[in-house]
């Protein structure tokens, strides 16, 4: 589970960001929307500990990452916090497997080979393994990326616009995806988006303005 | 895990990589074979100068005389008159005076006509066999029974002068008594019998024109009979040159004035001869190691440029590996780690390509002028060197990449992407 409180943050003196507090439980989802400008994405990297508010508390499992230091974070968001970004970042010279075995030897110091062949096999995707993530569509390049985010079993999933590249059928299967496998992992799964595909079918949502 | 990614990195951009790596390769390479030449070429030269403090033969050039008396790389200036010779062999400063008469040579290798204190000179013993002791007995260098495949009790005729075509000498044929061991100096490389043999071998051609070459001994005595052997002790002879020990210490400084003031032969000292040589020597070695330097810097430019032009669409890749709980230290450590595996990748080829070229020069000197380098020693503290100057130069060319990569702002490398 995760909850906030009171988190400011401002890049510079003229505009202070004033976030709403949130509060989701493990294995459900809250959507965070808004438009452009509103420091969804900037909530987000707050949230996932890439940036730090100026003032606030973000409990995680009973942990205030605010008040961690840099390298406690770096090593906190490995464990508790998988991440899936809008476009899908990869270590280009790793294979799709090495790419989940790096993530969970960074976080953990082991491989977890045999978690991310089944996190593969769920995702549909696990005949790509050893292909490089470059020759793999965008739609897969996703589903890897959830399998990633999920490799480490965190309390924590964070989603930044992961539909908004696909398609409709694509961005439904990933949007079904990330439910079920948060809700089978026991992850808090928070979603920034404006995807009005997405917007409809959930009831938790914060709207920043 | 690190180390693997880095490894991977490196060989999914391989035009980099092989570039920078090719660059290495050959600056390791050139310096490699540098090192390993130069001690060697030093060591051989001066292991065989051990014992020799001064060189007597004809007058000439110096530089020549040693060369030819004592490496057996040169021809000869000229020859000196065996009974004036005496006179300073015999002279109570000496402690040992070793005679040298160069004869024929037998398919490219010298036949060299001298005293058993050659050999014992140069510590070589005879492992299989005798001593020579009669005329046409022969003593032959290790590397040459084992090229040539001689053996104790064959026969061989020689071939006139040094040169392998030379007219074949066949009213004599050397008879092998004994084969020295293996003593790493010239003499492995030597075909070693009395003076005399030298003398008699030659002794029939004066009936037909003379050579004419220098180095070669002819005696100009009008003997018509052949059937008695000549003996060391015979009258009006030349030999090519003596080697001295001396005793005194002012001898040393002394002859190598007073014997050119005074008679038609010349004294040099091989220690000064060789030291001017590896003056003239060194100045093309320093040469040849600035400019291996030079490409070592260069690569580590390339390796710098690599680096530095693949951060900015790394960068991402880098965000992406703090997300998954990299420490800004781990990112540091993956670019140093690239270049230094570069580099030791460089090294390793470098190290292997200068032996090999090393081995290919060695043959080539092996038949020029029989003297051979071992491609197999390891010279641990001047490589050692070398290997932390590598690694120096992919330290420095990976500093800035580094330092990028780990002031990188994960944030703001995510959202602009």
């Amino acid at each position: 589970m995760i909850s906030t409180k009171n988190i400011r943050f401002s890049y510079n003196k003229e505009q202070e960001f004033i976030f709403p507090d949130l509060y989701c439980e493990a294995g459900s989802t809250l959507l965070i929307t808004g438009d452009s400008g509103k420091g969804k994405t900037t909530y987000l990297h707050i949230l996932a500990g890439l940036l730090s508010p100026t003032s606030g508390e973000i409990n995680i499992a009973a942990t205030d990452i605010v008040s961690l230091s840099e390298k406690r974070t770096d090593r906190f968001r490995g464990k508790n916090i998988g991440v899936v970004f809008q476009k899908s970042y990869f270590i280009a010279a790793l294979t799709v497997l090495e790419n989940l075995e790096m993530a969970s030897w960074l976080a953990t110091g082991k491989k977890h080979t045999k978690r991310a062949k089944k996190l593969l096999a769920q995702l549909d995707i696990d005949n790509q393994a050893s292909k490089l993530p470059s020759q793999l569509s965008i739609g897969q390049q996703q589903r890897v990326s959830i399998a990633r985010a999920l490799i480490n079993e965190p309390k924590v999933l964070l989603a930044d616009e992961p539909t908004s590249s696909l398609d409709d059928k694509n961005a439904e299967k990933v949007m079904e995806l990330l439910t079920s496998l948060s809700k089978e992992y026991k992850a808090a799964l928070l979603i920034v988006t404006h995807d009005s595909r997405i917007k409809e079918k959930f009831i938790n949502k914060i709207t920043l303005v | 895990m690190i180390t693997k990614l880095a490894w991977k990195n490196i060989w999914f951009k391989p035009l980099n990589t092989v570039l920078s790596v090719f660059l290495l390769t050959s600056s390791v390479a050139i310096i490699t074979t540098l090192i390993l030449v130069e001690k060697q070429f030093e060591e051989k030269f001066s292991s065989n100068i051990e014992n020799v403090d001064l060189v007597l033969g004809a007058q000439g050039s110096p530089l020549q005389l040693i060369l030819s008396s004592v490496y057996q790389v040169d021809t000869p200036p000229g020859n000196i008159s065996y009974d004036s010779a005496k006179v300073w062999m015999n002279h109570p400063f000496v402690e040992k005076a070793i005679p040298l008469a160069f004869g024929d040579n037998y398919r490219g290798y010298k036949i060299l006509g001298t005293t058993t204190d050659y050999l014992a000179k140069y510590n070589a013993k005879v492992i299989d066999g005798v001593l020579f002791e009669k005329n046409f007995e022969v003593v032959v260098g290790s590397e040459i029974a084992k090229k040539l495949n001689l053996q104790v009790g064959e026969e061989f005729f020689g071939s006139h002068g040094d040169a392998e075509e030379g007219e074949v000498h066949e009213n004599y044929a050397y008879k092998v008594v004994g084969i020295a061991s293996k003593t790493g100096k010239v003499v492995d490389n030597l075909i070693i019998c009395t003076i005399p043999t030298v003398w008699q071998m030659h002794h029939q051609h004066k009936e037909k024109p003379p050579h004419g070459e220098e180095g070669h001994v002819h005696e100009p005595d009008e003997h018509e009979h052949v059937e008695a052997d000549l003996t060391i002790d015979e009258p009006n002879m030349e030999i090519t040159a003596v080697l001295l020990k001396i005793r005194n210490q002012m001898a040393k400084l002394t002859w190598q004035r007073v014997i050119p003031q005074n008679t038609k032969m010349q004294a040099v000292s091989p220690a000064f001869e060789v030291n001017r040589l590896f003056g003239l020597f060194g100045i093309g070695v320093t040469a040849l190691q600035y400019l291996a330097y030079g490409i070592m810097m260069i690569s580590g430019i390339s390796i710098f440029i690599a680096l530095y032009t693949t951060l900015k669409e790394r960068e991402s890749e880098f965000a992406l590996l703090r997300v998954n709980g990299a420490r800004r230290f781990q990112l540091l450590k993956i670019v140093m780690m690239e270049s230094l595996l570069l580099c030791v990748v460089g090294f390793v080829f470098g190290s292997i390509l200068g032996r090999v070229a090393l081995s290919m020069l060695s043959n080539a000197s092996e038949a020029d002028f029989k003297m051979s380098f071992d491609p197999y020693t390891f010279l641990w503290q001047k490589e050692g060197v070398l290997l932390v100057v590598t690694l120096l130069v992919g330290c420095i060319a990976a500093l800035i990449p580094a330092i990028k990569a780990y002031n990188l702002n994960i944030s703001k490398t995510l959202a602009n992407a």
